[in-house]
């Protein structure tokens, strides 16, 4: 069955039967976590990188930030059977806009990938996988009968 | 089989961030040992068993490429994997220590380049389990 995961948003699973896909991931980043030993994993779809200057904000759509998703994508996962030695993670987007002559001035693709990277290194994971940046968007899927990562963009598919 | 591994680099913080990213990387680590300088290493390496260094190029008392030269003269080192990390940019310089039989591995580098390059090298699988007890130095957030 085919789950899609909107804008701030995560979707655990531990049915092989499943496929998860998010589209549209621009600046944001799209972010898959599997254990291929237990079958399980999940995908959140982030927008902005930190959730300290909105923090009414992340309590409500706590997905919405890196530093509020990351956690609970992981932790579900943990709650579903995953093992974090085992956890295979992979993230895509975090693109720039299409130029509008006043260039990246947030840079809120690039920053969302800093963070994510900051928080996988403080809690000692590393990535198995990466496609950001660009200025294209990116459709994001990922199967869960094996843990492939697939990504579509400007109509290519390429694995992850 | 768990590689024994010896980071040779005159930061102690580049050190531990190295051995972290061996530790968290799933790659079969056993012992790891450190030296600030090549005149520590090549101590550490003759009172140790040590499978492959890491090694930083410009630090004082013995640079890195000093310590490569007499590695690579002595048969009992002759043929020990060794992974440049430096900042060196020069591509003459790059190319004499790959004539050396030493990958390169640019600073700064994400870990994953680390990962893959010992991978590369050894042949070693990246998915045995990662130390997690040594990780916590900290709070984690997940």
């Amino acid at each position: 069955m085919k789950h899609v995961i909107g804008v701030a948003d995560m979707k655990i699973s531990g049915n092989p039967d499943d496929i998860l896909v998010t589209y549209a991931l621009g600046s944001c980043l799209g972010i898959t976590v599997y254990d291929p030993v237990a079958k399980v994993g999940g995908m959140a779809h982030v927008m902005l990188p930190l959730s300290t200057g909105d923090p009414n904000k992340a309590a409500a759509k706590p997905m919405m930030f890196v530093d509020t998703a990351l956690p609970r994508l992981f932790i579900s996962c943990y709650k579903a059977g995953a093992i974090k030695q085992r956890m295979i993670v992979k993230v895509a987007g975090g693109a720039a806009p299409l130029d509008t002559g006043r260039g990246d001035y947030f840079e809120i693709g690039k920053r969302n990938f800093i963070v994510l990277r900051k928080m996988l290194w403080k809690n000692g994971v590393l990535l198995k996988g990466h496609d950001v940046g660009g200025k294209q968007s990116r459709t994001m899927t990922l199967n869960m009968s094996n843990g492939e990562v697939t990504l579509k963009s400007q109509g290519v598919r390429t694995r992850l | 089989m768990a590689l024994n591994i010896l980071v040779v680099d005159d930061s102690s913080i580049m050190r531990a961030m190295i051995i972290k990213v061996l530790r968290i990387s799933g790659l079969p680590c056993g012992e790891f040992y450190q030296a600030a300088n090549g005149v520590e290493a090549l101590k550490v390496i003759d009172e140790n068993w040590i499978d492959m260094a890491l090694v930083d190029i410009n630090m004082p008392v013995m640079n890195g490429e000093e310590l490569i030269n007499r590695l690579r003269e002595n048969p009992d080192t002759a043929d020990l994997p060794i992974v440049v990390v430096s900042s060196e940019a020069s591509e003459t310089r790059i190319e004499i220590l790959r004539r050396k039989g030493a990958e390169f591995i640019h600073k700064p580098f994400t870990p994953e380049t680390v990962r893959e390059t010992i991978i590369e090298m050894t042949g070693v699988s990246d998915e045995g389990s990662t130390e997690n007890e040594d990780i916590r130095c900290g709070s984690l957030d997940f």
